[in-house]
Formats: C-alpha cells, sequence, structure tokens
C-alpha cells in the first residue's frame, strides 16, 4: 500500500494536479510520525503512512492565516477518515475552497495515542513500537512488553464510525463505507450517568492540569481564527492565568465553538503535554448536537452546519423550562 | 564525602523541612512537576526528569507582582523559609543558574548595571539546590551537546550520587559545604561507595549517544538570517506554546492587569514567542506576524542572542520540548539543519 501512495503522490507532483503534498514520515520518537511537506517527486522517499500518522495535517491548511493555502494554488493533503471530514468542513464553512485541495485519501487501521503507549510502557522509556497483527511489541529500557492493539489505540479511533475518506480525488485501495459502532458515545454515557457535581468535579480536576499553552487549540483542525479570544485584550474576555477558573473558561467556550464542527480526530488530545482528557467534553456535544439537529460534522460538503441553519421543528426545550 | 544510608533519607528530609521550604518532584496525575512538599512520602521516586521543568519553583507561571485598591498599592511581603530543590537534575540546576544571569544580576557585565528583579532574589538569594546525577539519563537528553553530562555538578549546591537506595553527598558550592556540615545523620562514605559512584558514573555516560558539534552555531547563526532554511525547518510547527512553556531556560513573561471597580492586581504571566499576540504592537501591526519569523525568534534567543547577551546558549539539553512538540519538533534536528545548511554563494540578481 505504501509504494502505491509513494507512486500516487510522485505522479500528483509530476503532473502539477498539486504544488505541494503534505504527508508524514517518521519521527525522531518511537511511535510518533511528523508531519512531511513535498513538493519535489522525489521528496516522496520519506514518506510513510502507520499507526503512528496521528496528526491532522488539513489543519495546515488554515493554520498561520492560511499561509499554505494562499502560497500554493493546489495543496494536496493525504488524509484518514476524519481528516477528510475536516477538508469537507473547511468547504463548507468557506475557509478553503473544495477544488484547490487535493484529497488523496488512505486505508485508516486506527492511529496510537501517546498517553497510551506510555501507560502501557509502565512510564519506562520507550524505544520502539512494533505491531504485528494485532498484537503491539513495546521495547524500551528494562522493557519488552506485547499488548493488544485495542490497548493502545486511540479512543477516537476506536469508536470511529468513518474509517476511511467519503470525499476524496484519489483513494489508495478500496474505501470502506460507515462503520457501525453502537458504542461511539460510551464514554459521554458513562459520564452521564454521574450526579452534576461529580461531572463537575471531574471536569475542573482535568481542566486544572492546564498550563495555557494552547497546544490543543493549534492542532485543532476546526480552530482556524484568524485572532482567537483569548489572544484579544481589547477587551480582554478571559484571565490569562493558569488558575482553574481562567482555565475552564478556554475549554469550555472551545467545547462550544466547535460545536457541530469536531470530527474528534483526536489531535488535541494526543497534543496535550499534560494529558488533560479532552475529548470527553467534545464528545458530549458532538452527541447533544446529533440527537438535537441530526448532525454530523464534516460528512456532506453540501449539508449547512448545524449551528448556522434554524428548523422550525428543532426541539426547543432549553426556552421553556 | 558523605553518606546518608536509605533508611535515614526521610528523617534527613525531615530535618530540613524544619528550616526550609522544600521543592521535589511530586505525581500530579501521569506527570511530575516540583512542588512544595510538607512529607517526605510525596516526593515521586523513580522519576528520571520531572515532566514539568522547575523553573516555576522561582519564576511561577503567574505572579501576583502587587494588589492595590483606592487606599493604596500593597506588595506581599511574606516572610517565607529559605528554598530547598531536592532531586533536581543538572540540566535544571543549570537552567535556574542562567535564570539568575536574566533576574538576578548573576550575570556581570562591565559597565552594565543589570536588572535585579526583587521577586526571583527573594526566593532565589538564599535557596539551596540539592543537584542528583543521573544514573538513567533518557534517549532525549542532550545536555552533553552544551558541555554537560549526566554527572557534571556544575552549579550544584550538593552533589548526589544514588547508589542501591542510599545517598552520596558532595558539598560543592560554599552555602553547600556549610549546610552539609550542620547535618546530623550522615556518616563518611567509605572508598566502596565511591567506587559504586564511579561505575554509576561511566555507564550513565556511556548510554548518552554522541553529541553533536555546536561550536559554530552561534557564528553560523548570525550569518542565516535571510536563509531560505528557516520556511523548511519551521513549516511544521504549528505555534503553540508547549515547548516554552515546558522548557527550563523559556522566561519571556507578560504583565497583566486584573481589576475593575477601584480594586485589582498586577499579575506577570509566562509568554511565548510562539503566539501572534507576544509582538503585536497597538497600531496592530505585528513584526512577527507568521509562523517562520517565530520559529527564527525562538531559535536565535536560545542560540545566538542569549549567548551575545550572558555568554551561553539558552539551553541545556534536557530535551522536554521534543517530548511534547505534538508535531516532532525535534530542537536537534532544527540545529542540525542549521548547521548543516550551505549559504549559496551570492549571485548577481537580474535585473
Amino acid at each position: 500500500m505504501l509504494q502505491e501512495l509513494k507512486d500516487t503522490v510522485k505522479k500528483i507532483l509530476e503532473e502539477k494536479k498539486a504544488d505541494i503534498v503534505i504527508g508524514w514520515k517518521k519521527g525522531t520518537l518511537p511511535g510518533i510520525a511528523t508531519p512531511l511537506f513535498m513538493e519535489y517527486p522525489e521528496d516522496v522517499g520519506e514518506l510513510i503512512f502507520d499507526h503512528t500518522c496521528r496528526n491532522n495535517l488539513t489543519s495546515y491548511l488554515t493554520k498561520d492565516k492560511r499561509k499554505l493555502s494562499k502560497d500554493h494554488a493546489k495543496v494536496g493533503v493525504i488524509v484518514k477518515g476524519c481528516d477528510a471530514r475536516s477538508v469537507v468542513l473547511y468547504a463548507v464553512e468557506n475557509q478553503v475552497k473544495r477544488e484547490n485541495v487535493f484529497i488523496i485519501g488512505v486505508h485508516c487501521e486506527g492511529m496510537y495515542e501517546k498517553k497510551k503507549l506510555r501507560a502501557a510502557a509502565e512510564g519506562k522509556e520507550i524505544f520502539s513500537v512494533k505491531s504485528s497483527g494485532n498484537i503491539v511489541t513495546i521495547k524500551g529500557r528494562d522493557l519488552e512488553k506485547s499488548v493488544p492493539e485495542k490497548e493502545v489505540l486511540s479512543d477516537s479511533c476506536i469508536y470511529c464510525r468513518y474509517p476511511d475518506a467519503r470525499e476524496y480525488d484519489v483513494f489508495i485501495g478500496e474505501p470502506r463505507k460507515e462503520v457501525d459502532v453502537p458504542e461511539e458515545f460510551s464514554s459521554v454515557n458513562e459520564f452521564e450517568k454521574k450526579t452534576a457535581e461529580e461531572r463537575w468535579e471531574y471536569i475542573t480536576e482535568e481542566y486544572s492540569k492546564c498550563i495555557r499553552c494552547y497546544a490543543c487549540r493549534n492542532v485543532c483542525p476546526s480552530c482556524y481564527c484568524n485572532e482567537c479570544f483569548v489572544d484579544q485584550n481589547n477587551p480582554q474576555w478571559i484571565g490569562k492565568t493558569p488558575e482553574t477558573t481562567d482555565s475552564i473558561i478556554f475549554h469550555l467556550i472551545r467545547n462550544i465553538h466547535i460545536a457541530g464542527r469536531c470530527v474528534d480526530c483526536g489531535s488535541c488530545v494526543t497534543a496535550c503535554p499534560v494529558e488533560i482528557d479532552l475529548r470527553i467534553m467534545n464528545k458530549k456535544v458532538e452527541k447533544e448536537i446529533r440527537e438535537r439537529f441530526g448532525y454530523t460534522a464534516g460528512l456532506d460538503i453540501n449539508e449547512k452546519p448545524a449551528m448556522a441553519t434554524f428548523c422550525e421543528h428543532e426541539k426547543q426545550d432549553f426556552i421553556m423550562s | 564525602m558523605l553518606k546518608v544510608k536509605k533508611d535515614k533519607i526521610n528523617g534527613l528530609i525531615g530535618e530540613f523541612l524544619k528550616d526550609y521550604l522544600v521543592f521535589a518532584p511530586v505525581k500530579d496525575g501521569s506527570r511530575s512537576k516540583f512542588k512544595k512538599i510538607t512529607d517526605p512520602a510525596e516526593i515521586s521516586t523513580g522519576t528520571v526528569k520531572s515532566e514539568r521543568s522547575p523553573k516555576d519553583v522561582f519564576f511561577p507561571q503567574s505572579e501576583v507582582l502587587f494588589e492595590y485598591d483606592t487606599n493604596g498599592v500593597r506588595i506581599s511581603d511574606n516572610e517565607e523559609k529559605p528554598y530547598l530543590l531536592w532531586g533536581v537534575r543538572n540540566c535544571d540546576t543549570k537552567s535556574i543558574r542562567m535564570l539568575d544571569k536574566v533576574f538576578g544580576n548573576a550575570h556581570q557585565a562591565p559597565d552594565k548595571d543589570m536588572y535585579k528583579d526583587p521577586y526571583w532574589k527573594k526566593k532565589y538569594d538564599t535557596s539551596v539546590i540539592f543537584n542528583f546525577a543521573c544514573t538513567a539519563p533518557l534517549s532525549t537528553c542532550f545536555c552533553n551537546w552544551f558541555g554537560g553530562g549526566p554527572f557534571d555538578e556544575t552549579g550544584s549546591d550538593v552533589f548526589v550520587v544514588e547508589t542501591d537506595g542510599d545517598l552520596i553527598l558532595k558539598g560543592v558550592s560554599e552555602k553547600g559545604k556549610a549546610l552539609l556540615e550542620k547535618l546530623s545523620v550522615t556518616i563518611e562514605a567509605e572508598k566502596k561507595d565511591e567506587e559504586l559512584a564511579e561505575t554509576a558514573k561511566k555507564k550513565a555516560e556511556e548510554m548518552m549517544s554522541k553529541p553533536t558539534d555546536i561550536s559554530n552555531l552561534f557564528e553560523k547563526l548570525s550569518t542565516v538570517w535571510n536563509e531560505p532554511v528557516w520556511q523548511k525547518l519551521a513549516a511544521k510547527c504549528v505555534n503553540c506554546g508547549a515547548c516554552a512553556f515546558i522548557c527550563p531556560t523559556c522566561h519571556c513573561f507578560d504583565v497583566s492587569d486584573e481589576g475593575k471597580n477601584g480594586r485589582g492586581k498586577r499579575v506577570r504571566l509566562w509568554d511565548s514567542c510562539m503566539f501572534p499576540i507576544f509582538t503585536m504592537e497597538a497600531s496592530g501591526h505585528n513584526p512577527r506576524g507568521n509562523s517562520t519569523q517565530r520559529v527564527k525568534q525562538r531559535v536565535m534567543h536560545k542560540f545566538n542572542y542569549f549567548m551575545e547577551n550572558y555568554g551561553s546558549h539558552l539551553c541545556t539539553g534536557c530535551g522536554r520540548c521534543i517530548v511534547v512538540c505534538p508535531v516532532n519538533f525535534d530542537i536537534r534536528e532544527v540545529i542540525k539543519g542549521i548547521l548543516d545548511h550551505k549559504i549559496k554563494e551570492k549571485v548577481q540578481a537580474d535585473v
């Protein structure tokens, strides 16, 4: 599959179907790939695709005031199912023109989660991560351990309904259709069973770890504002300290801001240097949007976003109560 | 050299707790950071290097400089015991000494009356650092690029080697030596202990990978300002502040006034050159408006400007930024990329 991917990207660059293609190459740490920007056919040599290609590369289309999209007439990007949904989101929200992106879909078997690898290694330093079948072998200092793949796969991948791109210009292999995942919202369902106090205690504790580095926001494909509300200082909307009261406002506003826009790519979870459970609230909001408006982000390029439409039949119980 | 038997270590820390505020690596969820302890049991043992650096002991992420209301200004002036830092690795010890050049006037330059930060000095000047040797450095450790090593004792007040759970102590600074003399739980280290320490040192040094020669880095950086290499190196950086906030030497800050209805406080907060607002001017112009410019600033500050101003690189090779970066922006690769970059001969531009 990798050879086919390399040949495809090479051809795209040779035929100038895209001026630049973003993919992944091996990173300097085990279990983590790093973004690769390919401009010339020979650049494909370093290209990889495996369980370590965690980053949602489509975020580069809108980062840095859309510099990449402005510098190049057409940008190619290699996408997993979640990443492809981000491109659809950009098109729906008029951030990037669909015809200016060359989407290369790859068959995704799920990505490993840094945090889970570390937990599996019992805190010891990891030197290599190899997978064979459904078994992952982690080698490290005074460590050699094999675990079932599910133990180290990201939650976003375990409960993923759309592992393969639905929107693409070329797909390597045969894309799967929607996968039935009855337990998609299992973590949210468990969370909802708690009392309001317990829920508040949980998210307060999680968000109190925040150091306000904004790694979650900056890797998030859906966070592309030219100026984030936390960066505005006239007026200043929120305090900049790492105190829980300030951090929680940042996170909750971000939650609301990506309501109906989060594609659950899991980038924020991996990016967080202090391992905050960022997924629970995002997933909760995703569930609300699905139940209230029947909308899932990034599936249909012609559908209006949930937060940009109003229908009379929508539930309005929040007004009545 | 002195020795503390393993069953006496908690007693030793207990003694310190009477006279000092003791800071040590403590588990915080799945990660560890330096925190004030009240009981030796809180210390996270087996931590190779705390995920959060100890810089916030002296330079907290947010620090109230003063509070005010209609009656005037108040500077909090709590009489505190001196600080004792326990379990600091040498990369972090050196980082703290570097920060003292910036905040504490430790860098004596001729004809320069350097700024002395009272908030820093109050905590720093009376502090004692127990620097623990690294017996098992990580693969991301690159202190040897900067002339350091797992058993480097430079900057320590007391240098500590753990051997089979016992501690071998060596007073390095005058302050450290004086403190060791006062202790009651120590015994003289035997030759055997010193041999154990020597063996551990050899083993640790063998675990370090070969250093890259960075003796030209400062000069090279002075020549590459307009080179295209920056775009290439910076392409993947997403401009978050994870590296800067986790870094033991990054020390840029912002000052924020938080107040309303006639009362409030002025707070000093960590800031990062990665953030767009860092250099935003009141006119709306931003001299470092794009990602490449900001990455260049971070690299230049660490390996060029700081050298020029304070005589060392602003990096000790702790490797934390490599571990936390969400896109694997590896500072070692960046340094190599700069050193390997060949500046093209200037050709006559086409008119």
